[in-house]
């Protein structure tokens, strides 16, 4: 600090001088710490605010009943923000590694894909896009950005099927959840 | 380093020592005095007020459907959301009362008096400013004493004569509280208000800088003592000390006392008891003493005399010949400015 | 103030609002932990069901409000999961382009919850329905109302009565606990039920005939007929041939398992003159505790298992149905699982059942224990399950040695001699095939359907007051000094009408039962005035403690016990 106004101080020895230079310097980093500490921290509590609250990796939904859906079966899914997700069966085992359950929606720019059962496939008619029953992509932009369909998490409770879903979507129109 | 310093010394041409000699403005010495630091105070919390207030609009939702939910939100859901909203309370009520003990400190110094008259009007507009500010604030919330209290508030200006049909359809929006109410007074809370104190701050203060801060001396200060002192870095010192205590202060009002929730706002029954916030029971006490016409109009009257009192300062002392009569004025304007909000506070109806 | 004090300070204050921000970090960091999984779970109305919320909403909330607070809600099963319907289901219509039927039946359940029905439909509750062609529903048919519509015989002022519903008690009373079976109005104003439909393994009804027949409002919903619903009794007969209800017990629309496991849930139908298995409850220690300590009884677990989510006090459920520490937590749904005794009959039988679960009455011991598929000591040894996690071995077979006792007295001295008179009455014509024509008959029944009940359910749930002054002090009294002598008396009635053998015959029986050592008593001293021994008749109560009759009978060792009480 280059201002010392206090007219009360008086000269002293180099000693002294030294001693005063280094006091002084602990002082206006001492300050410049507390400072930088208190509304730091502070700043930091607001961009936590900011920062969206977890709401948690979204809530379990019942699907349907395991026997509902045959080997290579699939059911559109609807969720509660209006958004359709596939869910298909792999396999005749009764736990939630048997079944699938992907986005309809294309991950290159936004259209729906549909089920062919005869090309085993996933096909989004937009741009000739290609997913495998796993949603890997096979085909088209997909393939060639090598971007997956977006997976849901399911799990099997009492022979139930059951997905998570996120909670904090913005709800589309009720014709299209109802639809 | 000399290099980036040479960079920023061509594209911004102002150099240190001019840096210091604007804002260097010699402090007179009796602001040493923490009292006389008031002044600062205000300021200070409406900063505060400002970052929090922003922080907050990011959450809430200015419509009848929904802002009761978003202030829900903040309060109970997003992280830090009850301390930010609970600073954000604090601060308001600390504000008005800074404004307030600022104000009379000003009065019973003296301190408006020629040539300083403009700016105890403009001070005399923020602290009106300010407690619109607030009103504006709480009937955010949409809870149920906020939703009445501006019912009440706005029905209350209808008695104005001449201007208030006309004010109170342009603060509802309409006849009553309705779907489009919220979105006014929001704007108002959260723009139109704080720009306007904003420039009015500005001005405050170019005037505090033009006509330099009222020189007071006290008896018990030795003669020899230098008359001012800087204002950086001794004064600017004192004004963060202040400012870290008011955090402090704030932080333990936040969470010792939260702000909460009340019931949500219910246009079909209003509460047994209702209460303005606390800086309002003095209006709200004068309003059930007198018929509504005499209180509204009396209140006009008050605030028109605050806002002209450099002027009845000068008419009445020459008049009298006392030249205290402002002290009398204002210890009785005092008392019955306590006595009033005690009376409110302490009773139910 | 130096400068360099000032900013040493302001440094200190700094940290000190640090210090501040960290606390509220604290609180924070709390404030999270606390509401994790204490709140209520996030409700995402399903997207089948939104269109059903938003309108029931506005017309019926209750509903909605219950439903968003069941785990129904929290795990996205909404309205349709439940109410829907197929086309060719016989109560399916049309509800705002979604088909649906009012009545959820245990086959709309049972689709997700399969175990759960299944232990159900084996329960003694499934069959409470058969109730329907009994004695008891004969009482309210009949003589509390009557089968067939009858004509008022003066005005009810206010209302226009043209005709007096004969079968009111029945659909209030008797339907509501036992269920009814579910009608829809035909065209021709026949009911419709599930006997006419004869609906396949699925539900969905055969007679295309009666199909047709059924009546359609303008909506084009099918018309359920008033005295079959609403109607939300345990063995009720639906339309789709499924037999219960589960809401009898899991009350919509929450299905709270918190109220599912409290003994007034049980109450609605077990309490009352003929069964106050809740009143009993009440005044056991059980019932005691459980008032006491409801609040420390986790009754919201998930899981509510006893030995490690609760042990401070039973409920109906604890014992009879729900899951503990000794069987994996495993919840029944079949609540006669665990008991050894069925008080229901006059008699008290044994709990052997066969293996559809019916209680076995073969005398045979060779052929009834080819019969057996679940023996009453299997029974026990899972109620004794229960009881060992609050009371010792010797302490429960000690209970169960006293309650067993206590059954077989009651059915030694009192219900098998009634039954043996009653058969004797009848077998000699001297009753005519009408119930409840005849005093004894009430009387009869009072005896064992009410009282006897009473004894035998307070002696199994430890209730000293019903076992005793609400149970046997009046079986004995309804014995002694209203059946035996109205036995008499129509015996004697048919002896002047000339019928000497028949009368002879039913006064051999009673004469054979009192002569027996524990009713020799009764008489005894009507005998000795008879013989001029005897100058007192004592009273009745005083009999056992009078010396002279002690003596007589010192060898009974019932009545030195008696005595010594």
């Amino acid at each position: 600090m280059p201002h010392n106004t206090d007219t009360r101080d008086t000269g002293a020895s180099a000693d002294d001088e030294s001693r005063r230079g280094f006091l002084e310097r602990t002082a206006a980093v001492a300050m410049a710490g507390g400072l930088a500490a208190g509304y730091g921290t502070l700043a930091g509590h607001a961009v936590r605010f900011l920062y969206p609250a977890d709401t948690g990796a979204g809530v379990w939904q019942f699907v349907c009943t395991l026997d509902r859906l045959g080997v290579g079966e699939s059911l559109s899914f609807t969720m509660p923000s209006g958004a359709r997700v596939v869910v298909a069966r792999q396999s005749a085992d009764d736990d939630a590694e048997a079944f699938i359950a992907l986005s309809s929606i294309c991950p290159h720019l936004g259209c729906k894909v549909h089920w062919e059962a005869n090309n085993d496939r996933f096909f989004c008619p937009c741009h000739n896009g290609a997913f495998d029953a796993r949603g890997a992509p096979t085909e088209g932009p997909p393939a060639a950005a090598n971007q997956h369909l977006t997976r849901f998490p399911l799990s099997v409770q009492d022979n139930l099927l059951m997905i998570q879903v996120p909670l904090d979507n913005v709800t589309v129109s009720d014709e299209e959840a109802t639809a | 380093m000399s290099g980036l310093g040479a960079w920023l010394q061509e594209r911004i041409p102002i150099r240190g020592a001019q840096l210091q000699e604007l804002t260097n403005e010699p402090v007179p010495h009796h602001l040493k005095r923490w009292w006389f630091a008031l002044g600062g105070t205000p300021a200070y919390l409406f900063v505060v007020q400002i970052a929090t207030g922003i922080l907050l609009a990011f959450y809430y939702q200015p419509s009848a459907a929904s802002a009761f939910e978003s202030v829900r939100y903040i309060t109970e859901e997003a992280t830090f959301g009850w301390y930010l909203r609970s600073l954000h309370k604090w601060g308001a009520t600390l504000m008005i009362a800074a404004v307030i003990l600022h104000q009379m400190r000003v009065y019973f110094t003296g301190a408006y008096r020629r040539p300083r008259e403009l700016n105890w009007v403009i001070g005399m507009s923020l602290l009106l400013c300010t407690l619109l500010t607030g009103f504006t604030g709480y009937s955010l919330v949409f809870e149920q004493l906020s939703f009445w209290g501006a019912t009440v508030a706005a029905n209350i200006s209808d008695a104005v004569p001449v201007v208030g049909g006309f004010a109170r359809q342009m603060l509802l929006a309409g006849d009553g509280y309705n779907e489009r109410t919220l979105s006014r007074f929001y704007i108002l809370h959260a723009a139109v208000l704080p720009t306007t104190m904003i420039i009015l701050v500005a001005i405050h203060i170019a005037f505090i800088r033009l006509h330099g801060v009222t020189e007071l001396k006290f008896e018990d200060e030795p003669d020899d003592q230098p008359r001012h002192f800087n204002f950086f870095p001794d004064h600017l010192l004192t004004e963060l000390m202040i400012g870290l205590v008011l955090m402090i202060l704030l932080s333990a009002l936040a969470t010792i006392f939260p702000a909460s929730m009340g019931p949500k706002a219910d246009p079909l029954t209003t509460p047994e008891v209702i209460k303005p916030e606390w800086f309002f029971y003095v209006s709200f006490r004068w309003l059930k003493l007198f018929s509504l016409t005499f209180a509204v109009l009396s209140t006009g009257f008050i605030v028109a005399a605050m806002f002209l009192w450099p002027w009845i300062d000068r008419l009445l002392r020459r008049i009298t010949g006392v030249e205290e009569i402002s002290v009398y004025v204002g210890i009785v304007a005092t008392f019955l400015l306590i006595g009033l909000t005690v009376w409110e506070a302490a009773v139910t109806h | 103030m130096t400068v360099k004090t000032k900013q040493f300070i302001v440094g200190f204050l700094g940290l000190a609002f640090l210090a501040s921000l960290i606390f509220v970090q604290a609180m924070e960091v709390a404030r999270k932990q606390a509401e994790s999984g204490n709140g209520p779970a996030h409700v995402a109305i399903p997207a089948s069901s939104k269109g059903c919320v938003e309108c029931h909403m506005k017309s019926s909330p209750g509903i909605i409000d219950h439903w968003e607070g069941s785990t129904h809600a929290a795990k996205g099963v909404g309205c349709v999961e439940c109410h829907q319907a197929a086309h060719e289901d016989i109560d399916a219509f049309d509800h705002y382009g979604a088909t649906i039927a009012t009545i959820v039946t245990p086959r709309d359940c049972g689709r997700c919850h399969k175990t759960e029905t299944a232990e159900f439909l084996a329960s003694h509750h499934a069959k409470a329905g058969n109730i329907l062609a009994s004695l008891d529903n004969f009482l309210a048919e009949t003589v509390e109302g009557a089968r067939v519509p009858f004509n008022p015989h003066s005005k009810t002022p206010g209302m226009d009565v043209d005709m007096v519903n004969g079968m009111a008690s029945v659909n209030v009373g008797c339907r509501q606990c036992h269920g009814s079976k579910i009608a829809l109005e035909g065209r021709d104003g026949s009911l419709i039920t599930v006997d006419e439909l004869k609906p396949d393994e699925n539900g969905i009804p055969t007679n295309t005939e009666a199909v047709a027949q059924v009546r359609k409002d303008d909506n084009g919903r099918p018309i359920l007929d008033v005295g079959s619903w609403p109607n939300t009794g345990i063995g009720r007969l639906n339309l789709d041939g499924s037999r219960g209800s589960c809401s009898a017990c899991h009350s919509r629309h929450d299905f709270s398992p918190r109220r599912a496991r409290q003994p007034e849930n049980c109450g609605k139908c077990h309490l009352g003159p003929d069964h106050p298995q809740k009143e009993i409850f009440e005044e056991s220690k059980h019932g005691v505790a459980f008032r006491d300590l409801k609040h420390h009884m986790n009754l919201d677990a998930k899981d509510w298992v006893l030995g490690e989510d609760y042990t401070q006090a039973p409920t109906c459920a604890t014992c009879h149905m729900s899951g503990h520490s000794r069987n994996g937590g495993r919840v029944t749904h079949d609540p006669g699982e665990r008991i050894s005794w069925t008080n229901r009959p006059p008699v008290s039988l044994l709990m052997d059942t066969d293996v559809e679960g019916n209680v076995i009455k073969e005398t045979d011991p060779v052929e009834r224990q080819k019969l057996i598929a679940n023996s009453w000591q299997d029974k026990r040894q899972q109620m004794k399950n229960v009881c060992l996690h609050c009371h010792t071995q010797n302490y429960v077979n000690a209970f169960y040695r006293q309650y067993d006792d206590f059954v077989i007295n009651y059915n030694e001295k009192f219900a098998k001699p009634g039954t043996k008179i009653m058969d004797a009455l009848k077998e000699q014509k001297l009753l005519t095939s009408v119930q409840f024509d005849e005093e004894i008959e009430w009387t009869w029944f009072y005896l064992w359907h009410h009282e006897g009940r009473r004894a035998r359910h307070g002696a199994s749930m430890m209730a000293p007051d019903y076992a005793h002054w609400h149970g046997m002090y009046e079986v004995a009294e309804r014995f002694y000094q209203e059946l035996i002598p109205q036995a008499r008396e129509i015996a004697h009635h048919a002896e002047q009408e000339g019928k000497t053998e028949q009368a002879k015959a039913v006064l051999d029986v009673i004469q054979q039962i009192l002569d027996r050592p524990e009713h020799e008593w009764f008489e005894q001293a009507k005998k000795l005035a008879a013989d001029g021994q005897a100058s007192v008749l004592p009273d009745a109560p005083d009999l056992a403690e009078n010396h002279g009759i002690r003596k007589k009978t010192a060898d009974t060792p019932e009545v030195k016990d008696a005595g010594a009480d």
